[in-house]
């Protein structure tokens, strides 16, 4: 039984990307309006790398001991740090850790440690596979080290629908808090370039030209560079979040019937998930036409947690009531009121759109406390 | 180098045993549990490891429990094996 | 919590390619593993395994999915639905998979050792595989579509969130399951984590050395009982309660006391609103590695003393991230026959173990079955059944 009355909260938020590590750092890459790429390398092809945007984790050793750490992958070290920031960022007392649930997206997986795995057995025969690069190698192996290392015995959920993940999961974080499920959902989206996916990346899309940087409103053509990180945040019921929090959850909508055309119902601000890439980019401008718009996946990068870091965006625009600027927000080729950056957010949800080239969206909406 | 010189390296760089060197190793330290720290996943790494670096197979873990006592025992079971 | 109706059922595993044919077959007693035909491993040794014979692959996706296609199409047709009469509907799908999100092909890998430029075909076809888009996009469904990826417990966990949505009134109608291709990858794994037997797993036996992998699929059709009256349509079985919790413990060992399973037990329970009194039987994880069987016995006994039990997996092998999602459908269809099967390979009791599961086809009278699922990660689910209408 669900119960509409009760309103869900954004507590806390934990991110780390090519920004930077922390709330603060993400607050900061956003009034900036600009975070330089850092290099990926490209040991599989001719091109030794390509830019894009890379998370670091030695934060991580602020958290938990490097003897916790000997068999844990980036893949769940991102996740790792993005948690603890998350609870750390809602001053979360240890004791209430136990009855968190955890729900993790992730576009795909841990890919480096599957590669490792292959080579395991690839380079000494079935027999010398490592157990312990295929344990690390399930999907859910982030969901169950953050669960393992915080002790959150409530239920843990990874979901892995490409590009719609975060809306994916987001849907049932959300329907455990209204069910009354659990008391508090630790969501969390993360994703690695590792050499697979950034092999993969760099086949679809080819690099960006040097020293290029995201354009994704102008969407005749491809600018996108990708990225890797985790955001992630800490939801509970209102009543639960007396000592504060940033904005609430009002509602997640995804599936395959977004009517073609401008959104029907434009909420007060939409933040588009558009992030550089051509194909969806039309998709975007399509939805988003007429309505007034934000986009700030240039500071993060195109990748499957982007949708994660938009909402982490929008909390704290919502908390602030200030709109951040748009990064090349004057590169808009198609008719819609882009947000300059300093005005009020004004009444009215934020809404955030996430588009994938397989018909499919999400669309969270989020509201002030 | 002896086997268990040998052990103790491959140990460190195998299962990332982190701020440990294989000077820090003590032969007869027990490998799980207290002393080293190792655990159920480390004791299958710890047969695939042998497979890998010594050529020899264990089959299951009732022969590998006694063999993972200690360093001392494994070299042990090594050169015994090796001998045989 | 108000139940939700199941009103389609679809199965495909080493059993039958139909759930009436597994059902059949594994009543019969039939199946045996036998090693892997799909593909060759140069371990000397060659472990068992339950494929679906006579399943070719299809080219344009993961096996995996083609798998789950497979039995959605069984659970529409069983339920009356169609591509025209699912268009008008908000309709969900919700998937449980390993092998089916796993960015991970040894081709592509091989080429990229061997120095080859490798090509990027297999991988195109992993992203257009995802198994929950493919069945949205094959019956052009417009509601939430979500791959879950908790390994063992996925299957069980795709049903339970499924009926979450049907409650809430996300959608009228959900496709909800799991599928799993038998693939190399977990092969090797499971064969160097020593968890799997090679010979037929024996579940809860004294002589118990592991796990046979297995592969398939089970969906069930969910709906809102307000679609279901303006259908006329009878329900074949009805998701009661679900409960799913974390050990937090350890990434491949179960906690020793069950500490988690005891807990999402608990929880089935509650929502469900039923005691183990209640319970007609428990259709068990039991894998046949020593530790799940026997953290698994302890809480049974415990929390469900008396109550017959029993594991599938003898006839039907671990099938990872389906296994939820095909016990699901074959507790509804024991719950319909009045009858639960033998526990396969179970011949000589564990003194270690207190409870023993059924040894023969066995009677079994209540309308209530509770499916349990454990899964590397730590994570524990279990749903209620309760028996249709139409039986």
């Amino acid at each position: 039984m669900t119960h509409p009355d009760s309103r869900i909260v954004i507590r806390g938020i934990g991110a780390v990307g090519g920004f930077g590590c922390g709330v603060a750092a993400l607050e900061q890459a956003l009034s900036g309006g600009e975070v330089r790429p850092g290099r990926v390398a490209l040991p599989m092809t001719a091109v030794s790398d390509m830019a894009a945007f890379m998370a670091d984790t030695v934060l991580l050793k602020d958290f938990l001991p490097v003897k916790a750490l000997r068999r844990v992958d980036h893949y769940s070290r991102l996740a790792l740090l993005g948690a603890h920031l998350a609870l750390a960022d809602a001053a979360l007392p240890e004791a209430d850790r136990a009855g968190l649930g955890v729900v993790i997206a992730s576009g795909h997986g841990a890919t480096g440690i599957t590669f490792a795995f292959q080579d395991s057995f690839i380079n000494d025969g079935d027999i010398c596979a490592s157990p312990t690069h295929f344990a690390n190698s399930i999907h859910n192996s982030a969901a169950a080290n953050i669960s393992i290392m915080l002790g959150a015995a409530g239920p843990s959920l990874t979901v892995s629908q490409f590009h719609l993940s975060v809306p994916s999961a987001l849907l049932t974080a959300r329907q455990w808090l209204l069910e009354r499920r659990v008391e508090r959902v630790l969501f969390g989206a993360v994703d690695e370039l590792s050499r697979l996916t950034s092999h993969y990346w760099c086949r679809q899309h080819g690099p960006a030209a040097d020293g290029t940087l995201p354009r994704p409103l102008r969407t005749g053509a491809d600018t996108a560079i990708p990225g890797e990180g985790a955001a992630f945040l800490l939801l509970s019921r209102e009543e639960d979040a007396a000592n504060g929090g940033y904005c609430t959850l009002d509602s997640v909508t995804t599936g395959r019937n977004l009517p073609p055309g401008p959104l029907s119902a434009s909420p007060g601000l939409l933040l588009l998930g558009a992030d550089g890439i051509q194909a969806t980019g039309r998709r975007y401008a399509e939805a988003a036409a007429g309505s007034r718009i934000a986009c700030y996946t240039p500071l993060y990068g195109s990748m499957p947690p982007g949708p994660a870091f938009d909402i982490a965006s929008a909390a704290l625009i919502l908390r602030s009531g200030v709109v951040f600027p748009t990064p090349a927000g004057d590169a808009c080729d198609f008719p819609a009121a882009v947000a300059k950056g300093g005005e009020p957010v004004g009444p009215g949800p934020v809404g955030i759109l996430t588009l994938d080239d397989d018909d499919g969206h999400g669309l969270i909406s989020l509201g002030s406390l | 180098m002896t086997t268990a010189e040998k052990l103790k390296k491959i140990l460190v760089e195998e299962l990332n045993l982190e701020e440990v060197t294989p000077a820090d190793i003590d032969d007869d330290a027990p490998l799980f549990g207290e002393g080293l720290g190792l655990d159920s996943l480390d004791a299958v790494e710890l047969v695939v490891i042998i497979q890998k670096h010594f050529g020899l197979e264990i089959k299951d873990m009732d022969e590998g429990r006694t063999a993972f006592q200690s360093v001392r025992a494994l070299a042990a079971y090594i050169d015994g094996r090796l001998k045989s | 919590m108000p139940p939700v109706a199941v009103t389609g059922l679809g199965c495909i595993c080493a059993a039958g390619q139909k759930l009436a044919d597994c059902m059949s077959s594994i009543f019969l007693g039939r199946g045996a593993p036998a090693p892997p035909v799909r593909f060759t491993s140069n371990h000397p040794v060659r472990y068992p395994v339950f494929e679906v014979a006579g399943f070719p692959d299809d080219p344009a996706m993961i096996r995996t999915s083609a798998l789950g296609l497979h039995a959605a199409r069984e659970a529409f047709a069983d339920a009356g639905l169609d591509r025209d009469s699912l268009a008008l509907l908000r309709v969900g799908v919700c998937v449980g998979t390993t092998i089916g999100c796993a960015m991970s092909n040894e081709t592509f890998c091989r080429q990229v050792h061997a120095g080859i430029d490798p090509g990027m075909g297999p991988i195109e076809v992993i992203q257009r595989s995802n198994p929950a888009a493919v069945i949205a996009r094959e019956f052009g469904l417009s509601g939430p579509c979500q791959t879950v990826v908790n390994a063992c417990s996925s299957g069980t966990d795709a049903v339970a969130i499924a009926a979450s949505w049907i409650r809430s009134g996300i959608c009228d109608v959900a496709i909800a399951g799991g599928a799993d291709e038998l693939a190399r990858i977990t092969y090797i794994g499971f064969i160097s984590l020593m968890i799997a037997d090679d010979s037929r797993c024996k579940p809860f036996d004294l002589n118990r050395k592991g796990l046979n992998l297995g592969e398939g699929a089970g969906m069930l059709v969910l709906e809102s009982d307000a679609v279901r009256a303006a259908r006329e349509r009878k329900a074949r079985a009805f998701v009661l309660g679900y409960g799913s919790a974390c050990d937090a413990y350890h990434l491949t060992a179960p906690h020793p006391d069950g500490a988690g399973l005891r807990r999402a037990i608990g929880e089935a329970f509650a929502e469900a609103g039923i005691s183990a009194g209640d319970l007609s039987f428990v259709n068990a994880h039991g894998t046949g590695t020593p530790d799940n069987d026997r953290v698994e016995s302890r809480v049974l006994r415990d929390l469900m003393p008396g109550v017959p039990y029993l594991s599938t997996k003898g006839f039907t092998g671990h099938t990872l991230g389906a296994a939820g999602a095909i016990e699901a459908v074959l507790t509804a269809a024991c719950l319909e026959r009045g009858e639960i099967p033998a526990n396969a390979g179970f011949s000589t009791p564990d003194p270690e173990l207190i409870a023993t599961p059924v040894r023969e086809a066995t009677p079994i009278t209540g309308t209530v079955a509770l499916s349990e699922s454990l899964a590397f990660g730590g994570n524990n689910s279990a749903i209620i059944l309760g028996r249709g209408e139409s039986s």
